[in-house]
C-alpha cells in the first residue's frame, strides 16, 4: 500500500468517524456501557471465585484421637498421614489446646463457666491442598489405628462448593448475553453509518471496488469505536475500582475484597481486545448486507 | 462489443422485464435505447454493467460472458465499463476532483496515475477550472459532466448512460450529447437509454425501441418514433 493509498484509507476512516457524530457517539456509548458492565461482572465472578477459594483453603479436618491413644500413638499417626496425598499441613492440637480454643470461640455463645471438664480428645488439624479433596483425606485418615473420628465440616465444605459453581454459572450466563446483546447493538449503530452511507458504497460497487476495500473503511470505523468505547469504560472502571471498592471493603470488613489478586492490567487489555473485536465484526456484519451483487 | 443472445430477465417478484431480446452493438458505435417508462431499458443497461445477470440467455461485453461471470471477478469487469445516470450519483462531500478521483482511489490506483488521469478527464468534460467546487456548487449540466469525467476517468471502452438528461434543460440536455458525441468519435462505445425525443431525432444515430420488454424496432439512423405516428403529444 502506498503513501496515498494510505492517506485515502485513513481519510475515509476519518469521514466515517467525523461525518456522524451523534450517530458514532451512539456506538461508542453503547461499547462503553457494555464493556462497563462486562468488566464489573468479570471482575466480580473473579472476586467470588478467589474469596470462595480462600474461604474453602482455610478449611481444616480435624482428626480426633482414641482417650487411650499416648504420645507415641500420635506421632504413629503424624507419621502415617504423609503417606496421604493432598495434606499440605498438619497440626496437632492436645486436649487442652483444643479445649482452650473452644472456650474462647464460645465466650458469648454460652455461659463457658459451665465447662467444667474438658469433652475433648486430642487431636490433629489437617490442611489440604484442595477443599474439594477435603472428603478423599478424611477418608484416608479414619483409616489410621487409633484415629477415632474425623471430622471437616462436610456440609459446610459441600455448600460453599455448590454456591461457588451456582455463581460461577450465573456469571457466565451474564457475562455472556452482555456480550451478545452488545454485539446487536454495535452492529446495529454501525449498521446506520453503512446506511447513511449506502449511496458510497454503491458508487464504489459501481466503479470496480472489490468488497474487501469496501468494507475496510468501515472495518476501520468499527474497531476505533469499539477501541474508543472501550477505553472509555476502562476509565470509569478505573474510577470505580479506586473509589467505591475501598467504600465496600470498609462497609463489609468480614470479607478481603481488596487482596483478592485479581489481575486488573490483564483484565484490562481483555476488555479491550473484546471491544476492539466487537466493533471489528459488528461493522463487518453490518456492511455484508450491502456488498450482495 | 455487446451481443445479447436470447435474453430474458424476471424479477423475483415475478416481473418479466425483458423477453428473448437479441441484439448486437459493435465497438465503437453510438445506440439509443427508447421506450415508454418500465419496458426493460434500464434493465437492459443493468445487465450490461452486471448489475443484473439474465434469467435465461447469454450477454457478451467485450468478449466476456456476464452469465458465466464470478462474483469475485465483478469490481475487476466494471472497472472496463463506465455507467453515467439521471441523479449524477455524485458524492455531496467530495469536491469535484475527488469525486473524478474517488473511482481510482477504491480501486488502489497509484497516487502518480491518479494526479495523471483525473485532470485528464476533467479537461475533456470541460470542468478543469472548477475542480476544487463541490457538488452543490454546481448547475446540473456540470454535476453530470462530473459524473460523465467519473466514468471516463478509466478510459472505459463502453459508456452506459441511462436517462443522462432527464433532470437537465434542453441546452444543457444539448451540451452533454454533444459531449458524449465527443467521446464516442474517440473510440469509446456509448449506450444511452433516453426518454428525449428531439435529441434522439436530431442525433440520427442507431435506435433500438423496446416495448414490454421486447425488441420492437431497430433502426441504423433512426428516430424516436420510428415509421409510427405518435398516438399522444410527444414528450420533451
Amino acid at each position: 500500500m502506498d503513501f496515498g493509498r494510505l492517506r485515502f484509507f485513513l481519510g475515509e476512516v476519518g469521514t466515517n468517524l467525523t461525518r456522524n457524530t451523534t450517530m458514532q457517539l451512539t456506538a461508542i456509548g453503547t461499547v462503553a456501557v457494555t464493556i462497563t458492565l462486562l468488566g464489573s461482572c468479570i471482575f466480580m465472578r473473579e472476586s467470588v471465585e478467589r474469596l470462595s477459594a480462600r474461604m474453602l483453603s482455610r478449611i481444616e479436618i480435624s482428626a480426633y484421637l482414641n482417650d487411650t491413644a499416648t504420645d507415641a500413638d500420635a506421632a504413629i499417626v503424624r507419621q502415617e498421614m504423609t503417606h496421604i496425598r493432598h495434606i499440605v499441613s498438619v497440626r496437632y492440637i492436645p486436649k487442652t489446646e483444643g479445649f482452650r480454643e473452644m472456650s474462647q470461640r464460645m465466650a458469648g455463645a454460652i455461659d463457658t463457666s459451665l465447662l467444667t471438664s474438658n469433652p475433648l480428645p486430642n487431636a490433629f488439624r489437617i490442611r489440604v491442598d484442595r477443599p474439594e479433596m477435603a472428603g478423599y483425606v478424611a477418608r484416608h485418615v479414619a483409616l489410621i489405628h487409633a484415629v477415632a473420628k474425623v471430622s471437616y465440616g462436610q456440609i459446610l465444605v459441600e455448600r460453599l462448593l455448590r454456591i461457588a459453581d451456582v455463581l460461577e454459572r450465573i456469571g457466565l450466563t451474564i457475562v455472556t448475553l452482555l456480550t451478545l446483546v452488545a454485539a446487536v447493538i454495535v452492529s446495529n449503530t454501525i449498521r446506520l453509518t453503512v446506511f447513511a452511507r449506502r449511496r458510497e458504497i454503491a458508487i464504489m460497487q459501481l466503479v470496480g471496488a472489490t468488497n474487501t476495500s469496501i468494507r475496510a473503511p468501515f472495518i476501520g470505523e468499527g474497531l476505533i469505536d469499539g477501541v474508543l468505547g472501550a477505553g472509555i469504560a476502562l476509565g470509569m472502571l478505573a474510577v470505580a475500582h479506586l473509589q467505591l471498592l475501598p467504600r465496600l471493603a470498609a462497609a463489609l470488613p468480614f470479607l478481603p475484597l481488596l487482596h483478592l489478586g485479581v489481575d486488573e492490567h490483564r483484565l484490562a487489555l481483555e476488555l479491550l481486545a473484546i471491544g476492539a473485536a466487537m466493533g471489528t465484526f459488528a461493522s463487518w456484519f453490518a456492511v455484508g448486507r450491502y456488498l450482495r451483487t | 462489443m455487446i451481443h445479447l443472445q436470447d435474453v430474458s430477465l424476471t424479477y423475483p417478484n415475478g416481473v418479466r422485464a425483458l423477453e428473448s431480446v437479441s441484439l448486437t452493438i459493435e465497438k465503437g458505435s453510438f445506440v439509443f435505447l427508447v421506450g415508454h417508462s418500465g419496458t426493460g431499458k434500464s434493465s437492459l443497461l443493468r445487465m450490461l454493467y452486471r448489475e443484473e445477470v439474465s434469467t435465461s440467455g447469454e450477454v457478451w461485453v467485450d468478449a466476456v460472458c456476464l452469465n458465466r461471470l464470478k462474483r469475485r471477478d465483478v469490481p475487476r469487469f466494471r472497472r472496463t465499463v463506465g455507467v453515467v445516470f439521471q441523479d449524477f450519483k455524485l458524492l455531496p462531500n467530495k469536491s469535484v476532483w475527488e469525486n473524478v478521483a474517488f473511482a481510482l482511489q477504491v480501486t488502489g490506483v497509484p497516487t502518480r496515475e491518479i494526479v495523471r488521469a483525473v485532470p485528464r478527464a476533467l479537461d475533456l468534460v470541460g470542468l478543469s477550472h472548477k475542480s476544487r467546487m463541490f457538488p452543490h456548487e454546481l448547475s446540473g449540466g456540470e454535476q453530470q459532466r462530473t459524473a460523465i469525467a467519473r466514468a471516463l476517468v478509466r478510459n472505459p471502452k463502453l459508456l452506459i448512460c441511462d436517462e443522462p438528461t432527464g433532470n437537465l434543460d434542453p441546452t444543457t440536455t444539448n451540451e452533454i450529447m454533444e459531449l458524449l458525441m465527443r467521446i464516442n468519435r474517440k473510440g469509446t462505445t456509448i449506450v444511452v437509454a433516453i426518454h428525449n425525443q428531439a435529441v434522439v431525432d436530431r442525433l440520427k444515430r442507431r435506435v433500438i425501441r423496446l416495448e414490454n420488454g421486447r425488441i420492437v424496432a431497430d433502426d441504423e439512423r433512426g428516430s424516436y418514433f420510428g415509421d409510427e405516428t405518435p398516438a399522444l403529444p410527444s414528450r420533451s
